[in-house]
């Protein structure tokens, strides 16, 4: 096949813009968390001074802490409900497979604010005390659906016979959930565990409707800061810490998949 | 695995609980005078209806589809050939470079808000570059900075479905006399339609809906059907951010016939 250069030129152009106007933010961020002063640009200064400060920001570490408990607890949660409710959706048949499906995309498809005020509304409605378990709960919400649609696929690669064999052979039902099921939909669980960690670590919409007083996870604390005009660098070098972190794990990761996949092939 | 069926009641419940229920009290908020925070006394009324027609609304809405359809229109033109040139690639690190889109991401929305507000100040980190910029409050800040936030959401669902495609449908299409434009035009594009509806929505529906983002990057002036909601529910007035939330499901609910058209399962929003 003949190739379109000009057509592959542009792809290459707009794949360079794509990583620029995504990445530039990211490294406004760093370049801000490394310099010295946080109202003098005149010269760069380098520094690791707002990365020390972290740990100073009382209030900064007891978000931190928050916005990690609700990312983990929210996460397992998720990913079990979600599996088990993946595995009820593949049972039913076609028609209210399909039903289930759409109701379960509505909250995928729904804007972050509206889902927010559907949350607010409900739990004010109950008389449930914001905070904690309020933002648990919305963060299990929005996650649930995700961990249910990477699960799904895998499901429908699944031999149905398998179920009904380790029947046969005398397991019980939760047995062959747990021994042959969940063994050939691990890669669905995983892809939906991090897609739901990912989420709930940067949500900040949904969180800011479950908020109460002080408590706070990383994104509201600093919106409640921008209000006050009181952002110190230190955040940002939280937030370049995390990046780096992603980034290193991700470059590993695709290293060791690659000599695993150069080692069996 | 009929047997199984039973997992799904406790979800059948969550849903109803946290979807269609909140869902019917904001229908009911819009069309009476119902109200969760204090007591009243229930009747029809489309009162708050008639905040539709107020000049506040009428410019947040011409702002919203404003914004989140420029941005969509500049997501879908540069992500859908960057989603094609990575599904294309002849390369063991293809799946690294989709995920290094993803790493962003990662980082906090907030801050990377912040991250374009000092792009756009006069007074910034750019200085020491010799750059500045003063572009608080334009339009196309504010674009620039959506584009930026929402353009992999565009990519994601578009590479997926371009990534699954059987290439033979192409070769044949060119075995059979079609030209490269042909050939993209009647098999490739009408095959990616599930992941360009999916992309679509979610682009312009959160950039629709966004408030931080414009609060910072509009200096405050420009609002946008997000930020109208925030500020009536945190100022008690219930009815009128369920009158705008019911505008924007109801914009929601339209494009997601559409998706359940391409896609029952929605397995492209992934």
């Amino acid at each position: 096949m003949k190739k379109n250069l000009y057509g592959s030129t542009l792809q290459v152009f707009l794949t360079i813009f794509t990583f620029t106007i995504v990445y530039l933010p990211i490294l406004v961020i760093i370049l801000i968390s490394i310099h010295g002063s946080q109202y003098n640009y005149d010269s760069f200064k380098l520094t690791f001074r707002w990365y020390q400060e972290i740990i100073n920001d009382q209030q900064l570490v007891d978000a931190i802490i928050v916005t990690f408990q609700i990312a983990v607890l929210a996460t397992t949660i998720s990913t079990i409900l979600g599996t088990a409710f993946a595995i009820g959706i593949h049972s039913l048949n076609k028609k209210n497979r399909v039903r289930m499906m759409v109701l379960n995309n509505v909250p995928v498809v729904n804007p972050d604010i509206v889902t927010g005020i559907m949350l607010f509304i409900i739990f004010r409605f109950f008389r449930m005390t914001f905070g904690f378990p309020t933002m648990l709960l919305a963060h299990i919400f929005f996650a649930l659906p995700f961990v249910i649609l990477s699960v799904l696929p895998k499901l429908k690669q699944l031999d149905p016979n398998l179920f009904d064999a380790a029947l046969d052979l005398g397991a019980t039902k939760f047995q062959a959930i747990v021994r042959v099921i969940i063994p050939s939909i691990k890669v669905g669980m995983i892809a939906g565990a991090l897609i739901a960690f990912t989420m709930s670590i940067d949500d900040f919409i949904i969180s800011y409707f479950m908020k109460q007083g002080e408590f706070h996870n990383v994104s509201t604390l600093i919106y409640s800061r921008l209000a006050k005009r009181q952002i110190s660098p230190s955040v940002f070098a939280y937030n370049s810490l995390v990046v780096v972190l992603t980034m290193g794990l991700m470059i590993l990761f695709n290293r060791s998949n690659q000599t695993q996949k150069k080692v069996r092939g | 695995m009929k047997s199984l069926r039973r997992l799904i009641y406790p979800y059948i419940v969550w849903l109803t609980v946290l979807i269609i229920i909140p869902f019917l009290f904001i229908v009911l908020a819009t069309i009476s005078t119902f109200h969760i925070f204090n007591s009243y006394t229930f009747r029809f009324t489309f009162d708050s209806l008639r905040f539709l027609t107020d000049p506040i609304f009428l410019n947040a809405f011409k702002n919203s589809i404003k914004f989140a359809g420029i941005t969509t229109l500049v997501c879908l033109t540069v992500g859908y050939p960057v989603a094609y040139f990575f599904a294309n690639i002849k390369s063991k690190n293809k799946t690294l470079y989709v995920a290094l889109l993803i790493v962003p991401i990662w980082s906090n929305m907030i801050v990377r808000i912040i991250a374009w507000e000092n792009v756009f100040k006069p007074v910034s980190i750019l200085n020491l570059f010799n750059l500045s910029f003063d572009m608080i409050g334009s339009d196309i800040a504010i674009i620039i900075a959506m584009v930026s936030m929402y353009l992999p959401f565009m990519i994601f669902p578009i590479y997926a479905v371009l990534d699954k495609m059987d290439h033979r449908y192409i070769e044949a299409s060119r075995d059979l006399g079609a030209n490269a434009f042909q050939s993209f035009y009647k098999v490739t594009l009408p095959l990616s339609l599930g992941g360009i509806v999916s992309g679509i929505i979610m682009t312009l529906l959160p950039a629709m809906t966004a408030f931080a983002l414009p609060e910072r990057i509009g200096g405050g002036t420009t609002i946008l059907l997000g930020n109208l909601i925030e500020k009536e529910i945190f100022r008690g007035s219930f009815s009128t951010a369920a009158t705008v939330s019911f505008v924007v499901m109801i914009v929601m609910l339209g494009l997601f016939m559409l998706i359940v058209r391409f896609d029952k399962e929605g397995e492209t929003l992934l």
